[in-house]
């Protein structure tokens, strides 16, 4: 402290030249407005530009509670959605035919031919079997087996999974498949040779089996494979895999086996939607 | 002491009215203004302490700004001014400068060479002008145009100065 004193006793007049001259630019700054605005303006850059600087740091700190917060709003959204979907219907409050619910992907594989995934949320929170699950890209699989608290979904990167599908533009309808090999292709079957269908056709989910409602996007037809062409693409799975048979893949005669590429990254899941369908017990009584 | 600032009360007055008053509408080539009240503050006592000095520069320089309607920017080239002299007093005179101030300013332009003068002068002009048009201006965009301004208005200002301080010590003879 005594040696503080001693410096500015020592540099009197440099502390009463800058004491002058502060007072002296705050008259100049206070009295000119073109100073004014200029000296605002260049405090204003600098600021700016640290702020901007540290926002993106500070983004990053919070990434986990704003993911959090627009999957909630993204759920609310969409419920709202289904509700304005059958707002046509004077009924607006009990004919929702769908609702959602989020989760987060726990655990999530993709190395086996039968992949499960993994998601926080189970019984507890009003998760049944045969429940859709969907990402904001596309679809991800159906539970099948709920505990408690968890549930686990078999993945459409799962060979016994199949799920209804169509082309948007046509309207055929088909069965999705995997074929075990190519995470980020699904194959469409059952779609007859006569359908036109060209390359970059969009796939949409079909609404058959009220699991996911109609109109999801899946993917775009990536490959059209032809009955000539069958028979070398399943010999070529065979000697890709040699313990893989490729005989869930129904390679059958006047069908035509479209190759889909998914529009979600399988491998990168975070935030999930399940679909839970109100009207799929009575829809089971009238199919049988 | 108290004639000194007897003097720097008489001084003050006449610089700060004669350049307010006249030397501010002089508008040589329209535009150059001389600034004869740098006589002020280079004939300023040497003997009287420099936190007073850099307080009446102060004092002067806002005398100054309200007779131009430019609050502050005189202010802070004069304070300033104020500020470097001592520094500029030493770099120009050497060991002919002594702080105290037992020399008076007749002495200082009498026994001197004319380059340790002309030095003396030319430096505390060219900073007054060179502080005082670029708070004016205060845009990096118009630098060529400040300096231009700054050697012109150095130039008459020198002639002008040069002039006034050839009459006081004449006057005080």
């Amino acid at each position: 402290m005594q040696q503080i004193i001693d410096f500015i006793i020592r540099k009197k007049d440099v502390v009463v030249y800058f004491v002058l001259l502060s007072l002296s630019l705050g008259l100049l700054f206070n009295s000119n407005y073109f100073h004014k605005s200029k000296a605002i303006l260049f405090s204003k850059s600098i600021s700016n530009y640290t702020t901007e600087n540290f926002n993106y740091l500070n983004e990053y700190f919070r990434l986990k509670e704003i993911n959090f917060k627009l999957s909630e709003e993204n759920l609310f959204l969409k419920n709202q959605l289904e509700k304005v979907n059958q707002n046509i219907s004077l009924d607006s409050l009990t004919n929702v035919d769908f609702s959602y619910k989020n989760a987060k992907v726990i655990s999530n594989n993709l190395s086996s031919f039968k992949n499960k995934i993994v998601i926080n949320k189970g019984a507890n929170h009003g998760l049944k079997t045969e429940m859709g699950v969907i990402s904001s890209d596309g679809i991800i699989g159906i539970i099948d087996n709920t505990t408690k608290k968890y549930s686990s979904v078999m993945s459409i990167l799962n060979i016994e999974t199949k799920i209804n599908a169509k082309v948007k533009r046509t309207e055929h309808f088909g069965t999705l498949e995997w074929d075990g090999i190519d995470t980020r292709y699904l194959f469409l079957n059952d779609i007859s040779e006569t359908a036109k269908i060209k390359v970059g056709d969009s796939i949409i989910s079909g609404g058959m089996s009220l699991i996911f409602p109609k109109g999801i996007n899946i993917g775009v037809v990536s490959k059209i494979i032809t009955q000539s062409q069958t028979l070398t693409a399943s010999e070529n799975i065979v000697v890709k895999n040699k313990s893989f048979k490729t005989n869930n893949l129904d390679f059958r005669e006047n069908y035509l086996n479209i190759e889909v590429k998914l529009h979600n990254d399988m491998s990168s899941l975070n935030n999930v939607y399940i679909i839970e369908s109100f009207n799929k017990q009575e829809f089971q009584k009238v199919k049988q | 002491m108290i004639s000194v600032y007897l003097l720097i009360l008489k001084r003050f007055l006449f610089f700060s009215l004669l350049q307010g008053l006249i030397f501010n509408n002089f508008d040589f080539f329209d535009i150059y203004d001389p600034y004869v009240c740098l006589v002020f503050i280079i004939t300023f006592p040497i003997k009287v302490n420099k936190i007073t000095f850099m307080m009446i520069s102060f004092i002067f320089g806002f005398t100054l700004d309200l007779y131009s309607n430019s609050l502050g920017i005189n202010t802070v080239a004069c304070l300033s001014v104020a500020f470097l002299r001592s520094y500029i007093l030493n770099f120009v005179f050497g060991s002919f400068y002594d702080p105290h101030g037992i020399k008076l300013i007749k002495n200082y332009v009498l026994e001197s060479t004319f380059s340790q003068k002309f030095l003396y002068i030319t430096t505390i002009i060219l900073i007054h002008h060179l502080i005082l048009f670029s708070l004016e201006v205060f845009s990096f965009q118009f630098i060529s145009l400040i300096l231009f301004k700054t050697l012109i208005t150095s130039l008459i200002s020198l002639i002008f100065c040069i002039t006034f301080i050839y009459i006081m010590i004449k006057n005080e003879k």
